[in-house]
This record gives structure tokens, sequence and C-alpha cells, in this order.
């Protein structure tokens, strides 16, 4: 558990990956300029001795993910979100199956999404119902900019994709991710628009839908749909490394978030492998607003409200039992592994 | 839409332009980049040169041949604003009226040969994306982008005026004939003339140039500053008229800080080995520092 200043702050990072971009994956010229481009993501906002190099980012596996979220503990709960990419990778990229692999060895430190394409019609509400059954998800990651044959993405408010958010609404898969950043294959269409979430969160109050990357570089549109729909929260994969190189550009973006959408709405995610939370919790709990943005948004991004964004946010969405999960962690087998029991409070007697 | 009333269209930072490098109405490299430094990456509202953007500037030895070439920060930029760009910087070269062959080439990106290509021979971006969706054309998508940049422009020049005292209550009221040119300064008259203040003259001219362009402000009567529909500001609406345009302009600038380290990613250190590829051309690029 990350401790600041004396204080535990229990992390749950609501957006990791468990990829596979080896070359013998890829099948598309597409999977590997995706790679590399989330490459120069990581380069570009990683302190540069935290840098990977190209072949372990493609290719990491479970052993070293799990080390990567847990081994200093930054990191107690996460979110696996799938991304397939069927079309650029054999295997697919970072798919509900891929992610199980994982998942299932702890399933107490990791929540599992699932996906749905509403193209896939009545075999993709089968396989939505596969995924809720095989895995009990509680939430989907949506690509709603993906390209597929003819078709140049589809819309969240769709007829067709309303047909899914209702069975999610029967299935109890309460929570919705829609990625809103970097596209697939955006052409004339603006891919990151975000309009067509405010029509699908008013229709589906039951369900929460969280926009991953805030809606960058539609933060204008995403603050000003969010502000108005008590369902939309935004999920900060992507905004959070700004902290580390662009601080100042960080403390503007959490000020307009704090001021248009308020401290329970924020989710922190590290994007892992984008970037890696061994330091990025570490950044974003260190990070401030300056007083002049404190003055000029009215907000602040203090420890309560740091607490509320890197981990109990997320737990209330997805019902998680902060106190019950310190109590299992002072002995699952992560802690055992990685000497971390007496964070959650377990007895220093041992040894 | 090119030349001086264009929405993407800058001002003269960058010296003159417009004006012919010879004597013979012939132009010069300078005169090239000054022309093509008013072309703005559409969603960062900031001038391609400045950005680093352009990589190389190739006049011919009459001056009537011109090649540009440019790169984005990822191969995955949007096509549709890698082809507002591209055209952009085609129009831009094509109105100094004196070049009769302009190449304007686009490298390290996705659909690189075929925007190249497409710009060119002057073809359509429906013509060179067959499968572009024919619902949402570019040009609707350069028209939100353009109104974002205008509504960014407009919190800078209110915070300028807010800056020197100006009231709220005396914002929303300001026309153009209010303002008088005062060198690199503005005097802004307040309360019919009884009171005046000074303002940088800087992000009053870039806010006016697109409300301008985008037919907002017309008359010198006009109200100055408006909401994102168009119209007036009510004096009990300003607070909130203001922090959306602040958020307009947190947008952009947080966008424009993220494509700033993806095109270091991509093209600094290792950089060269990945696309061949060095330097860029026209002024250092001025960010913000941190």
């Amino acid at each position: 558990m990350y401790r600041h200043e004396g204080e535990d702050v229990f992390v749950i990072d609501s957006h990791v990956h468990l990829w596979d971009a080896s070359t013998e994956n890829i099948t598309h010229e597409g999977g590997e300029q995706f790679i590399q481009c989330f490459y120069d993501y990581h380069t570009g906002f990683t302190p540069e001795e935290r840098q990977w190099d190209m072949e372990e980012y493609r290719n990491y596996g479970a052993e070293r993910m799990t080390r990567d979220l847990f081994a200093n503990g930054a990191v107690d709960v996460g979110i696996f979100q799938p991304t397939y990419l069927t079309e650029f990778y054999a295997e697919g990229f970072n798919t509900i199956e891929q992610n199980a692999e994982l998942a299932e060895e702890h399933p107490e430190r990791f929540v599992l999404n699932g996906r749905f394409d509403p193209r896939d019609g009545d075999a993709g509400i089968r396989e939505l119902e596969r995924q809720k059954e095989e895995y009990d998800i509680q939430g989907v990651k949506l690509y709603t900019a993906e390209w597929r044959g003819d078709s140049k993405g589809w819309r969240l408010d769709s007829e067709e994709s309303f047909r899914f958010l209702e069975k999610c609404a029967e299935l109890g898969i309460e929570n919705v991710h829609p990625h809103k950043g970097p596209t697939i294959r955006p052409l004339n269409r603006d891919a990151f628009d975000v309009a067509d979430v405010d029509d699908a969160a008013t229709s589906f109050p039951e369900l929460n839908f969280v926009v991953e990357h805030v809606g960058l570089p539609r933060l204008d549109d995403f603050c000003w749909i969010a502000a108005q729909e008590p369902n939309v929260y935004g999920g900060l994969a992507v905004a959070a490394p700004m902290a580390q190189n662009r601080p100042r550009k960080f403390g503007e973006i959490m000020g307009e978030l704090l001021y248009w959408l308020g401290e329970d709405k924020l989710l922190f995610g590290s994007d892992y492998a984008l970037w890696n939370p061994d330091w990025l919790v570490e950044t974003v709990m260190n990070a401030e607003l300056t007083p002049e943005q404190r003055d000029e948004y009215g907000v602040e991004f203090d420890l309560e409200t740091k607490r509320k964004v890197m981990g109990e946010n997320a737990a209330e969405l997805y019902d998680i039992d902060i106190e019950a999960k310190k109590r299992a962690f002072r002995s699952d087998e992560i802690s055992e592994e990685f000497g971390l029991g007496e964070q959650y409070g377990a007895d220093a007697a041992a040894d | 839409m090119t030349g001086e009333d264009s929405p993407r269209a800058r001002g003269d930072e960058h010296g003159s332009a417009g004006g012919a490098g010879g004597t013979d109405g012939s132009v010069d490299r300078a005169t090239v980049l000054d022309r093509v430094a008013r072309v703005t990456d559409p969603e960062l509202d900031r001038s391609i040169v400045e950005l680093g953007y352009v990589t190389d500037v190739d006049v011919g030895v009459d001056g009537a041949a011109v090649r540009v070439e440019f790169r984005l920060p990822t191969a995955w930029c949007s096509p549709a604003f890698a082809w507002m760009m591209a055209t952009d910087v085609r129009d831009e070269v094509r109105a100094l009226g004196t070049v009769d062959a302009i190449e304007v080439v686009l490298t390290d990106h996705l659909f690189d040969t075929e925007i190249t290509r497409g710009v060119n021979a002057d073809r359509s971006f429906a013509a060179v994306f067959a499968d572009a969706s024919p619902d949402e054309d570019v040009d609707a998508v350069r028209e939100t982008l353009a109104n974002k940049a205008r509504f960014s422009r407009q919190y800078l020049a209110v915070e300028a005026l807010l800056d020197a005292g100006v009231r709220p209550r005396q914002v929303v009221e300001l026309s153009p004939a209010d303002l008088e040119p005062l060198g690199d300064d503005v005097a802004v008259s307040l309360e019919d003339g009884a009171v005046s203040v000074v303002v940088p003259a800087d992000p009053l001219d870039r806010y006016l140039e697109l409300a301008r362009a985008h037919g907002l402000v017309t008359g010198p009567d006009d109200p100055l500053f408006v909401r994102p529909d168009g119209e007036a500001i009510a004096p009990d609406e300003f607070g909130h008229v203001h922090r959306r345009a602040r958020l307009a302009h947190v947008n952009a600038s947080g966008q424009a800080s993220i494509c700033e380290a993806l095109q270091s990613a991509r093209y600094d250190d290792g950089a060269a080995e990945r696309s061949g590829d060095a330097g860029t051309v026209g002024p250092t690029s001025s960010q913000e520092s941190f």
C-alpha cells in the first residue's frame, strides 16, 4: 500500500493491460505502428532512467507485470481493460483471455473487464453473456472508433449500441469505459468526439460511463457533458503522467476536472504498460496545484481528494470494500511474495 | 478559403508576409516560410513552423517552383488534420501568386503517400479516402476546431483586460470602437470614454483576427466578445462564459504538451535512426517552460 507523508493510500489502478505486441503476433503494419506510437507516449512521459527498451515493451509477460504493479506497494488492485485489435494482431493485442491469465491467478488483486462491439450483432450478445458467465465481468472497455470492414466505427448512442447497453444493465455490468483518445484509424470522422456519451449516459442512468483519457484532446467537450451527467466519470490515463514533465499543465487539467466534475468523479489509471505505476503513483501523489491554480479554480488537490482519485472512487464503482481488502492482503499470495504484509497491518513479529 | 481573411491565417509576427522577394515578382525562401508560418495545427491553434513540423522549404532558382516538406508528432495524427495542414500550405503558397509549381510533401505518416498525392493533384479529401465517412466532411471538422481556437483566444484576450483592471461588467460592454492602437499596446476606452486603460495588443489582435474571419465581429459597435453560440454575453453570464473559454484554452494547450512530448520522443535523440531525418526549419519553437 502506498504511504504518503505517513498516511496509507489504497491505490486502485483503474486501467492496466497485459499486451502482446511481439513481432510474431503482428499481422498488419498497423500493429507495428500502433506499438511504436505507444512507445513514443511511453518515452515522452517517462523519466529517462525509468524508460523500457522496445523489446521488453512489446511483450513483458505476467510475471513482470505482477512485479511492476505490486512489488513496491504502488498498486493494491488493478482493473484490466481489454483492447482487441484482432485485425492487427494474430492473437489480439490485449484480450480478456490474455488478461485472464493473470487475473485468475490473483483474483483478489485484479478486476477483469470485458468488451463488446455492437457490430457483432447476436454473436456479440452471446459473447457478452459468456464473458459475464465465465469471468463475472462488472465492466466493459469500448473502442467506438475501431474500424471494421466498411464500417468507420460506431456510436455509443446508436440503436445497436443501446441493445448492448441494455444487455449490460440486465447482466449487472455497470461500468462502461469508452476510450476517447488516440484511435485506430480516424479519417474525416472526428473519432475523438465525446458527444455520443451524452445521450447514452442520459438513457442508462443505472450504468456508469468512465470516459478514458478524459476525452483528451476533447477535454472541453468532455467536461461540459460530464458536468451535466451525474453518471459520467473521467479516467485519468494519459493525463496522469503529465504530472511528471508537464506539472503546470497537469495542474490546469486537474483544476478543470475538479471544477467541472468534482473530486468524486475521477479515477486514476496508469494505462500500464504505457506507463509504470511503480513511479507514476508517487508522481501523482506528490503533484500539487500552484497557489494561483487553487485560487483560479477554487479546488484542492489535497490528500483527501487524492485518496478518492487514487482508489476510493473506483472502489465505489466496483463495490470494492477497501477495509476488507486490507485485511485480506495481510497474507495473500502477492503480499507473501513481496513482503507487503506489514503495509496492510500484519504483525511484524515473524522476522 | 485562403489569404488574409482565412480563419487559419496568422498575423505577421514572422516578418513581412504576402510580399514578393525579388524585384521581378519572384519569391525567395524567407517569403515562402513567412507565408507557410500562417498555417496552424488546427487542433493546437499554433503555427506549424513554430511547432517545428516544417522540415524543408525549397525554392527553385527562378522562384517559380516551391517544395515544402512537413511531418507531424505521430504517424497516427488524424488524417483529416494532416489533410487540412497540407492543403493550407498549398493554398498559402499559391496565394503568393507568383509560384507556378507547388509541391507539398507529408512524411512519416500513416497516410503520407495518399495525402501528398491528393493535395498536389488538387483532389478532394473524399476522393482520396474513398472510405471516408460521407456524412462528416472535413470542412465541418475544420469549422469546429476554428471555433474552439477563437474561443480559446477570447480567453487570453479577456484575461489581458482583467489583468489591466477592466471589470467583467465593462468587458461585456466593449466594442471594437473602444479600442485604439497604441504601438504594441491598445488603449481601451471605458465608461463612455471617461476612463482609458492600456493593454498589450497581441492577445486582442489574435482574437479579433479570428472573430472577424468568422463574421462574429463585423461592425465597430458589435459586442467585442460573445458566447460560444455567437450571442452577446449578459453581465451575469460573464463568469460562466469566461470559464468555458478557459476550458477551451486549457484543452488546446494541454494537447499541445502531449503532441510536443510525442514529437520529441519521436525525433529527438534516437529518433534520427527511426525517421532517417533530422532538423526542422524556421524559428525555434517557444514552448512553455516548466
